[in-house]
């Protein structure tokens, strides 16, 4: 937790400076980096997704593709780089909504308390009792398939995490004496929870923001390779996995491929969230 | 020591394992396949594929085709049969065989017209074959003697038909003292055959352990002497899975490899590729009502000129199918093989320039998920089919959905464009005709709000012809007329590829998905 | 304590009422016609309409709802769509499947993840703790579904050292059911080749569905390790002379073990929803599977059955894990 008797600045510097020595939130950054370039330029550095040629089928990886060819002899690359910027977006965006959702309930329930903790919480311990992957299937099957459908599915099952997470934290700042401070002169408590509450949670969820990019990419590609996301022909990266499992033996690049970029955007997210609760929240020594 | 003790687990684990009995293998078959459709093994109820698979050799029906033919009837509890006409109907009488079911009842009239009586009243999903397709009633059959049944059919219903249809699940006959004494709650016993057999087939069942396997063994009392003692269907629903079981010997028989995968089996000396029938047809229905993007029959043609069949046979389907244009499949009477369209991008785009669509337009493809016709992933079809359309200026977006979900707005005549099969539901050009060409019977042809009045009677004219050279000639009008006029591209109609060890012999399998297991053995 | 148990139980109640409603909602906003998915393409209008009144789903919603909280105070979780047979059945055949697929995960996970975890931090900072920390890594990044059909092709169909797919080889006979799990139930029967088989079927996918976990586990145990091995009060066991083996065992094991406890409970959720992609794979007759057809065909009685099920082994799970902290840390009471 924030040391409140060090000035912000010094501390974000030092935290910052934490960060950036570590190496393998270092590697983190450069893998996102990498992918984000992938996944703008993906139609200047790679071929046509979609463009099919049947009588290039399941080509091995060579000069000519650089990872090979699909069934229906689409560029592996050129799908892997497109599907780039559409696992981004997801993870992103699903994290955006689940941030902006679970730290309002949040919010609201540990400054408000009372009825409006007790309900809102209760609504989320409701959320949490589901298996995150089969609440994600049924609502995407409700939905139907396409990918907007996977992001509100995925979303729908991460925002109770920040939701406890926030509440957590405004109840410990609720007694801490710059919060009493402002609660003696009069702040009201909206004043109070979006100047006083909201700053002081944002590391944590920023923490657990950068982990859960990572993990929202994951289960999008999840819900993709069972069958509940981006429609055909969409790079997809999950989607691919599952359209070309069956050619594990004979064209093993073909699914490996996507599922390594998955494999690496995850990781990247991951590492990186370790470098933030490293540098940030240092008595973690995770 | 801790280290050791795992070992030494490790290995008993895996001796066990090698040791599974040697001797059973040579007299089991293990049939892998994706038998999740399996709901019940009731003849009565049963209409699935899978269903038919099983039921078909635990239940005897009076009358049966043998081997891959489907065009003679052939002898089975019914030694023979008659059709009379009784002027205001149909009287078909039957002569049964003395033999007995497998719990040694003998098999009698009583028990064919209580099968009968119990597929209608059943209200299974095959029991509108009987009442609607047949027109029977519960009454229409009745025992003449210990030998001998007769069943009166109304003159609107063609005994030609009814015959054909008794040698579906649904015409399998139950040993009616057996199933009487399971009944519970008028359910006419289908709780208990829902996982029990009472039949006089050349097997019973032993087990049927849901999404898992279908034992069955031997019959001792049948008179079909099965060569194996036990049949095992395993269920596999990857086709990968099922490739696997096949490489290691855990199955004899895989039916869902990928196209791909059949092909490298097929040059493989240890696995041979039987390729059966179908009467599968895997087709584009378009949208030709008022006001749709497709109402005008120049965009439809054009679609077809747009078409690469050929590549959709041969790199997709890897073979194992036909190109096909005409609504009835190859195999069935009045089956006409002419392929007039081929890949014309030039006048594919001046039919849409005539329509006046020039600029070609965008439109929403429904596609159902998982597996089309001959294995190809409906995902890989349709993404073809978009590249095919997209070069004449048509942008399909493709929309996989659920296959309920697609029936849904399909039946409700939203679709713009829907990529489907359409199996007859018994091997009489009639089964394809009438759905696919006469709105009034609320099926293809209505569900695509293509209502041509010429169709309809040409196709209703030809249902009820006997005269075989006369009936050939409507179908051939009439599958002209379809090529034209009509709201469908047929792309292909599948062969089913089952890969076998060659250790299994007398394998068949006729185009209805009949396999007659007590005819195949193990070398 | 006896009064918390009894209130965490009523919440208990209640979360399963809030997941009934939940997925009764969902199932009104699903887009397939439930007939169509139980009669099938070949459906007559006249069989859809008696299909929608025998069901009551011509009624409305609201009537519909309280006559599906009515059968589910009676233990009935309705029929499902696709099997057409009751889900409570389908569930009875499917759980076994799904549980002892589960533990075996469970313990795999525990057992690498754990160990993997101490020896980490006991090496912190030297190549062991870099080694298990970058598998860690990996392993929580992994597409379960890619390692599975990975592992499946080599593992077994290449190299041939484990079995494939299934719970049992076609040609082994399940023992009779007594308990649903092969394992049980062959012991049961004295049929030791079929037990031998059955647990050689459950190494593979217990181990992909255990991969995660086990990473998750590593990474818990060696942070609440590193935690408790900088305390004061190790640190004055150590200047006392104890050795390091007695600090590990004595000191550090235990209260490094509670934050872990914690995680195993989610850990066992999270596995109900690694079971959806391990089991497909594998063909594995389990609830993963089971939910997954389900949702597919849209048979949306059988996943709000599962979901309900699922919703409720959470909270008892959760509610176990509680009082199991509670029993193991004295500092902690409930009123």
């Amino acid at each position: 937790m924030l040391n409140a008797a060090i000035p912000a600045k010094k501390q974000a510097s030092k935290a910052s400076r934490r960060f950036w020595r570590n190496p393998a939130a270092i590697v983190g950054i450069v893998l996102i980096t990498v992918l984000v370039l992938v996944a703008v330029l993906a139609s200047v550095i790679s071929p046509d997704p979609i463009a099919q040629d049947l009588t290039n089928r399941l080509m091995p990886p060579s000069s000519q593709h650089l990872l090979g060819t699909d069934q229906l002899g689409r560029s592996v690359w050129g799908r892997v780089a497109h599907g780039a910027s559409l696992s981004l977006q997801v993870g992103v965006i699903v994290t955006l909504i689940s941030v902006s959702v679970g730290v309002l309930v949040g919010l609201l329930a540990g400054t408000f308390g009372g009825i409006w903790d007790n309900v809102l919480m209760r609504v989320t311990d409701i959320f949490f009792a589901f298996p995150s992957l089969i609440l994600a299937m049924a609502i995407a099957a409700a939905l139907g398939p396409s990918l907007t459908n996977t992001i509100i599915a995925v979303a729908i099952v991460n925002w109770p995490s920040y939701a406890r997470l926030v509440r957590a934290q405004a109840l410990a700042l609720r007694e801490r004496e710059f919060v009493e401070a402002a609660r003696a002169i009069g702040t009201s408590r909206l004043g109070i929870a979006l100047r006083h509450v909201l700053p002081n949670t944002l590391t944590p969820v920023l923490i657990q923001a950068s982990f859960d990019i990572g993990q929202a990419i994951l289960t999008a590609a999840g819900l993709s390779f069972i069958g509940f996301g981006a429609q055909p022909p969409t790079p997809e990266w999950g989607a691919m996995v599952s359209e070309t499992r069956n050619f594990i033996s004979e064209a093993p690049w073909a699914s490996s491929a996507p599922a390594i970029a998955i494999l690496l955007a995850v990781l990247a997210f991951n590492l990186v969230g370790d470098g933030l609760r490293d540098a940030l929240d240092p008595r973690n020594t995770h | 020591m801790r280290k050791r003790i795992g070992a030494t687990v490790l290995l008993g684990i895996g001796l066990l394992a090698v040791g599974v009995a040697q001797n059973s293998r040579s007299s089991t078959l293990v049939y892998g396949g994706d038998f999740s459709d399996l709901i019940s093994l009731d003849p009565g109820i049963s209409y699935e594929f899978s269903g038919g698979l099983v039921t078909d050799n635990l239940y005897e029906t009076l009358v049966k085709f043998e081997g891959e033919d489907l065009s003679t009837l052939k002898p089975s509890i019914a030694t023979k049969w008659a059709t009379k006409d009784a002027g205001d109907s149909w009287k078909i009488t039957f002569n049964l065989r003395n033999q007995k079911f497998s719990s040694g009842n003998p098999v009698t009239s009583d028990d064919v017209v209580y099968t009968f009586d119990r597929a209608i009243a059943l209200k299974g999903n095959g029991s509108f074959l009987f009442d609607e397709v047949a027109n029977m009633k519960i009454g229409s059959t009745k025992a003449i003697n210990k030998n001998t049944v007769e069943v009166s059919l109304p003159k609107t219903a063609s005994p030609a038909a009814f015959l054909n249809l008794l040698t579906f699940n649904i015409g399998g006959i139950v040993d009616s003292v057996v199933v009487k004494s399971k009944a519970v709650n008028n359910d006419y016993g289908s709780a208990w055959l829902k996982n029990n057999s009472a039949g006089s087939g050349p097997y019973v069942l032993n087990r049927w352990d849901q999404n898992q396997q279908v034992i069955l063994d031997a019959n001792k009392n049948s008179r079909l002497l099965p060569r194996l003692s036990r049949i095992i269907l395993r269920e596999m629903k990857e086709a990968n899975t099922q490739k696997i079981a096949l490489e290691s010997g855990e199955v004899d028989i895989a039916e869902n490899l990928t196209p791909d995968m059949v092909k490298a089996k097929a040059s493989d000396s240890k696995f041979v590729v039987y390729k059966a029938d179908s009467l599968r047809l895997q087709y584009l229905g378009m949208n030709a009502g008022a006001g749709s993007l497709f109402e005008d029959a120049r965009v439809r043609q054009a679609v077809r000129w747009a078409l690469d069949q050929d590549s959709m046979v041969n790199v997709l389907a890897g073979g194992n199918a036909r190109k096909v244009q005409t609504i009835i499949p190859a195999g069935l009477f009045g089956f006409n093989a002419t392929n007039p369209y081929s890949v014309n991008i030039e006048k594919a785009k001046d039919l849409l320039k005539a329509a006046g669509k020039p600029n070609g337009f965008e439109f929403e493809m429904l596609v159902p998920q998982g597996s089309c016709a001959a294995g190809v992933p409906c995902a890989d079809l349709s993404a073809k089919i978009q590249a095919d359309l997209a070069k004449i200026g048509l942008k399909a977006n493709i929309k996989q959905i659920v296959q309920s979900e697609l029936l849904g707005i399909y039946r409700a005549q939203k679709a713009q464009m829907v990529l489907v099969g359409w199996s007859p539901d018994f091997p009489d050009p009639d089964g394809n005709a009438t759905p696919m060409s006469d709105y009034g019977a609320k099926s293809l042809a209505w569900r695509n709000a293509w209502n041509n009045p010429v169709a309809s009677k040409l196709a209703q004219q030809a249902a009820l012809e006997t005269n075989a050279t006369k009936r050939a000639a409507l179908y051939k009008q009439l599958t002209e007329l379809q090529l034209e006029e009509g709201p469908f591209a047929i792309l292909y109609q599948p062969k089913v590829p089952i890969t076998l060890s060659t250790s299994v012999q007398g394998y068949k399998r006729n185009a209805q998905g009949q396999v007659r297991f007590e005819k195949i053995s193990k070398k | 304590m006896l009064n918390y148990t009894i209130r965490r139980l009523f919440f208990v109640l209640f979360v399963v009422w809030g997941v009934s409603l939940a997925t009764f909602f969902l199932s009104q906003v699903v887009p397939g016609d439930p007939a169509l998915v139980a009669l099938g393409d070949k459906a007559t209008d006249e069989m859809i309409a008696n299909f929608r009144v025998k069901n009551g789903l011509d009624k409305p919603v609201v009537v519909q709802y309280f006559s599906y909280v009515g059968r589910l105070l009676q233990g009935d979780l309705g029929t499902s769509l696709r099997t057409g047979r009751p889900i409570i059945d389908d569930l009875r055949d499917f759980f076994p499947g799904t549980l002892e697929l589960s533990i075996t995960a469970l313990l795999i996970a525990a057992l690498i993840g754990i160990p993997a975890g101490i020896l980490a931090a006991l090496n912190q900072n030297k190549p062991p703790d870099f080694m298990i920390r970058f598998l860690a890594l990996l392993g929580g990044a992994t597409p379960i579904y890619w390692l599975a059909i990975l592992l499946l092709e080599f593992l077994h169909n290449k190299l041939r050292i484990l079995p494939g797919p299934g719970r049992l080889d076609a040609y082994l006979l399940t023992p009779a059911r007594v308990t649903g799990f092969v394992g049980i139930d062959s012991l049961l029967a004295g049929d030791l080749q079929v037990f031998g088989d059955s647990l050689a079927h459950l190494i593979l996918p217990a181990f992909v569905l255990g991969a995660f976990s086990s990473a998750l586990l590593a990474r818990m145990t060696r942070a609440s390790m590193l935690e408790t091995l900088s305390q004061d009060f190790i640190r004055t066991a150590r200047s006392k002379g104890v050795s390091q083996a007695q600090v590990v065992v004595k000191h550090a094991l235990r209260n490094a073990f509670l934050p872990v406890l914690t995680v195993l409970g989610g850990v066992l959720g999270g596995l109900l929803s690694g079971a959806v992609l391990t089991e497909t794979i594998f063909s594995w007759p389990g609830v993963g599977r089971y939910t997954t057809d389900a949702a597919i065909s849209l048979d949306f009685p059988a996943v709000m059955g599962v979901t309900l099920l699922a919703g409720m082994a959470y909270s008892i799970i959760n509610l176990v894990t509680d009082l199991l902290y509670a029993l193991f840390d004295p500092r902690i009471t409930y009123a």
